[in-house]
Formats: structure tokens, C-alpha cells, sequence
């Protein structure tokens, strides 16, 4: 669970994944992608393009059917076995019976001595993360008495306490209104500054994707092939008022544009 | 946003119980009425005045056979969910043994125990035994179906957290599996309380010298149909407490919000 050193975070060489079964589907093809350390990495496509299962590949809870993947040199296996990894999934996947606390301290539990935060202060430190995503005062709550909203971030401070080098969020925030995605967008991007993490974030709204990533990655329906890796320039902190601003508008429109031909190009 | 734990005040409660109760007073009073208007002898139907001064009269004899009778369902209750859940948790371990064990488990299950109870009384006689035995294979197998599908009720998504976690087999079966079941366990443990004491009294119809069921069949000999809704009244009434006995341990346990299931 140390820092990565180096520029090569994550690299994908030739990636492929196909699903068997009757009627087998090809939800990868040749992802090459060299993610650094502490950058944030936004991918958007179509439902179906296989973003998730991207996820799911670099965290070793699917292994590719070709090509190689490296996580801070080791095999997606190793580096999970390692607890390296802090998921943030589409559902907030909170336990029904633990309270909002006892949820962000499963993983210190799970853990036990190969936590970084093991003993006295991981309590202090869950208390202290879920003040940062917005929830002080909720420690008590469990997640049935809670939003949609407030649970996703209990799921946030969840990935975060164990203090992974690499979070990997997918569609973490695609059920809740916009309001509430902005404010956990925000947050999210605060807590990462401060966590520097390695981020892949998976999502379906480019304006989500160029807000908050450095780079974000375009894929094409299936079979998902990278049609674009766009480098995202807007300075950072960035208010959330920058969407309105032409150049946001312009990059999303450009992007957008890129995503339809390929659908076009995918149903003739 | 946020709800504070709703919970149903008391007198709520009760009142809930209102329409049930003045159902089954109006069906007191109508069955008193007929059997009294056309003399029905108390021999056939007896009215539930009748019934009330037997129980009144019989009460303390009834209550000792009741207990050997609860008795033989709890003991039995507690054999057979006991078995049911440690055989649950190995099916869902271990793919080949539910693969091999669970067709015979639903054959168990068709057999009729009515048909099994004369023979167990063959082989261990008038003691506490088969009635504690046929109550527990009734028992075997709501609370195995149940814990079964409880512990299987897990999301991929929260085993996939547990993976990247790298969480071990045991801790994903302490924190996440055996939890997340509970619910699904008791709806298994209601069905299987009442279902223990009708599995004690039919055995006890086989071959015995106390019990309620053994109390039962003497008094059809004897034609003394008083005595017989009397012990009928009782079985009812302890089938009834033993499921909320269940309700309470199962609300005094799953604390968290929504957790009980409600498919009776």
C-alpha cells in the first residue's frame, strides 16, 4: 500500500476481453493505455462499451483474455491481494446492518493488521471522512434511514479510509439528481487532491468526465475500442461554474461528436 | 433526506389485533348460538361455553401433557433447524455436496410423517424420542430452503467488495453472508415453530402415554369431544406463542431497519 513512484501507474497493453457462453460478446478490443500515478482518469461511452469491465480487469476481479496488465509492476492479482484497490461501485453496496460508521470501518475490519490506519485512530480517521464527504452528525444513521445521495458518500469515505493507491469508481454517482452529483463531485475532487490517488472514473455524462478528469478516455460501443484520449487543460481547484464556460461547452460538444459517429458507424 | 427509525407506537399495535379479535368473538357467538338453538348434542359440537368450563376444569392435567408436548417440539425444533442451517451453510460451501444431498433432502420433505411416526415408534418405543425426532425432520427443511437461499442473497457487487478487500473465506462468512441471511433464517424458524408442535402431536397419536396428542386420541376413544377441542384449544394457543416467541428473539437480534421479511 505504499505510494506508487515512477510516471507508469497502471499500463494496458493490448487488452482484449471477450465473454463466453452461447452467444459470446467481445466487450473489449486492443485498449493500450498508460495511466501515471495521482492522475485522474475519466472514461465515457455508451451503455454496454465495456467500461466497467475495465474496471473490473485492472482491480484482477476479471482477468483479460489477451493482452497484459500492470498495476505499479505488479499483476492485477498481486496488486489486489495487496488491498490496493478502493472501488467505488454503482450501488453504494452499504451493509443494511451496520450503521454508516461500522460501514466506512469494514474494510479496517476485514483488514485487521494490514491496515494502514490499524488500532485507535481508524475510528477517529471514519468520523473524520465522513465529516468530509458532508456526513457529520449521520455516523449513526443506518443506511436505510439515509438518501440515495448521503449513502453513496458513506460508500466514498468506504473506498477511502483504507487509504488504496488506486480508486476505481464506477458510475458511482450515475442514480442521484444533479444537485447532489455536483456537491459529491466537488467533494470527490477535494478528497482526492488530498489522497493523492490514482483515479479511473468511470461515468456516461461527459460533462461529469471533462469536470472532473485530467484525461478523459472515449470508447466506442461494442466492442469497446478507445476512440479518443482527450487531455483535459482547465486549471485546478475548478468551480463548478466551469461548465458554462465555451471552451467546457466546445470540448463537450467535440467529444459528444465523437461518441455519435462511432454509434452510427457501429449500427450500419 | 433522513427519517428518523420509525417506530409503530404500541397502542398502534393493538389496535391492529381489533378486527381479528371481533372476527373470531362473532364467530364464538354464532357458533354458541346454532348449537345451543338446535340442540346439537355436546357430544358432536359442543358449544364453547362447554369447551371453556373443560378447560377450566381440565386445565392444570392438560397443562402437564402440554409441556411434554412443547417440550418434544422445541427439543425437536432445535435438532432439526440446527442441522438445517449447518447443512445449509455447507451447501452454499460447497457446490457438490447441495448437488448430491438436495434431492433427497426434498424427498425427506414429501414423505409423509404421518406414515414414518408408527415406525420410529417401533424402534424406540413409547419415549420422548420419535415425537422429538418428527419434529425435527419438519423442521429440517423450511429452515434449510430458507438459510439456503439467505446466504446465497448476497449481491456480486458485495462480494466483489469483499474481493478487492481481499477478504478471507471465513471473514466474508462472518461479516457479509451469515448477516445478510438472518432475515431469511427466522421467516425459516416461524414456519418451522408451528410446524414442530403439529410434528410432536402427530407423532404422539402413534404411541404414547402423555402429550396432548396422546390426550387427543384417549378422549376420541372415550367420544369425549369436550375434552378433545379443549386440547385442540391449547396445541393452538402454544403453536401461537412458540411463532412469537421466534418474532421477539428475531426483533430482539435484527436491530437494523427493514430487516424482517415479511412473507409470513
Amino acid at each position: 500500500m505504499s505510494r506508487p513512484t515512477g510516471a507508469a501507474g497502471i499500463v494496458l497493453d493490448k487488452v482484449g476481453m471477450r465473454f463466453g457462453g452461447d452467444n459470446p460478446v467481445v466487450a473489449l478490443e486492443d485498449i493500450d493505455l498508460e495511466i501515471p500515478a495521482g492522475e485522474f482518469l475519466a472514461v465515457v461511452g455508451p451503455s454496454g462499451c465495456g467500461k466497467s469491465t475495465l474496471l473490473r480487469l485492472v482491480s484482477g476481479l476479471l482477468e483479460p483474455t489477451t493482452g497484459s496488465i500492470s498495476v505499479h509492476g505488479k499483476t492485477p492479482e498481486q496488486a489486489r491481494r495487496d488491498v490496493e484497490f478502493g472501488f467505488v461501485f454503482q450501488d453504494p453496496v452499504l451493509f443494511p446492518w451496520l450503521r454508516a460508521l461500522g460501514n466506512v470501518l469494514l474494510p479496517g475490519r476485514i483488514l485487521g493488521s494490514r491496515n494502514p490506519t490499524h488500532g485507535s485512530r481508524t475510528e477517529q480517521l471514519a468520523r473524520r471522512l465522513l465529516r468530509e464527504v458532508g456526513l457529520g452528525g449521520f455516523e449513526e444513521y443506518y443506511p436505510a434511514q439515509m438518501s440515495g445521495g448521503m449513502q453513496s458518500r458513506v460508500a466514498l469515505a468506504r473506498a477511502l479510509i483504507y487509504q488504496a493507491s488506486t480508486l476505481l469508481m464506477d458510475e458511482p454517482f450515475g442514480a442521484l439528481d444533479e444537485f447532489t452529483r455536483d456537491r459529491l463531485n466537488l467533494q470527490l475532487l477535494d478528497v482526492w487532491h488530498k489522497a493523492q490517488a490514482t483515479v479511473i472514473f468511470v461515468t456516461h455524462s461527459i460533462q461529469e468526465a471533462i469536470f472532473l478528469a485530467d484525461r478523459v478516455t472515449v470508447l466506442s460501443p461494442r466492442p469497446g475500442r478507445i476512440v479518443r484520449i482527450a487531455e483535459v487543460r482547465f486549471p485546478r481547484p475548478r468551480p463548478l461554474d466551469l461548465r458554462f464556460e465555451p471552451e467546457f461547452g466546445s470540448m463537450a460538444r467535440e467529444l459528444r461528436a465523437l461518441l455519435e459517429t462511432d454509434t452510427t458507424m457501429g449500427a450500419s | 433526506m433522513s427519517r428518523k427509525p420509525s417506530k409503530k407506537s404500541r397502542a398502534a399495535k393493538w389496535k391492529g389485533v381489533i378486527p381479528a379479535a371481533l372476527l373470531a368473538l362473532l364467530a364464538l357467538v354464532i357458533w354458541q348460538f346454532v348449537v345451543v338453538a338446535a340442540e346439537v348434542p355436546a357430544y358432536i359440537v359442543p358449544s364453547p361455553t362447554e369447551i371453556g368450563g373443560e378447560l377450566f376444569a381440565e386445565g392444570p392435567s392438560l397443562i402437564v401433557d402440554l409441556g411434554w408436548t412443547m417440550l418434544e417440539a422445541v427439543a425437536g425444533f432445535l435438532i432439526g433447524a440446527g442441522i438445517a442451517f449447518v447443512t445449509a451453510v455447507v451447501f452454499v460451501h460447497v457446490r457438490i455436496v447441495e448437488r448430491a444431498a438436495f434431492p433427497w433432502a426434498i424427498v425427506l420433505q414429501t414423505i409423509p410423517i404421518v406414515a414414518i411416526a408408527p415406525l420410529l415408534t417401533i424402534w424406540f418405543g413409547y419415549t420422548l424420542v420419535p415425537k422429538v425426532v418428527i419434529a425435527a425432520i419438519i423442521c429440517f427443511f423450511p429452515v434449510l430452503v430458507n438459510t439456503t437461499r439467505g446466504l446465497r442473497s448476497v449481491s456480486s457487487q458485495a462480494m466483489e467488495l469483499m474481493s478487492v478487500l481481499s477478504a478471507r473465506k471465513a471473514s466474508i462468512f462472518w461479516r457479509l453472508r451469515l448477516p445478510s441471511s438472518l432475515p431469511y433464517v427466522f421467516a425459516g424458524l416461524r414456519v418451522a415453530a408451528t410446524l414442530s408442535v403439529i410434528g410432536s402431536i402427530v407423532a404422539e397419536f402413534t404411541g404414547a402415554d402423555r402429550g396432548i396428542g396422546f390426550v387427543i386420541v384417549q378422549a376420541s376413544y372415550r367420544i369425549d369431544t369436550r375434552l378433545m377441542f379443549a386440547a385442540i384449544t391449547l396445541s393452538s394457543l402454544a403453536g401461537i406463542v412458540f411463532f412469537h416467541v421466534i418474532g421477539w428473539i428475531e426483533r430482539a437480534s435484527l436491530r437494523w431497519p427493514e430487516a424482517r421479511l415479511h412473507d409470513n
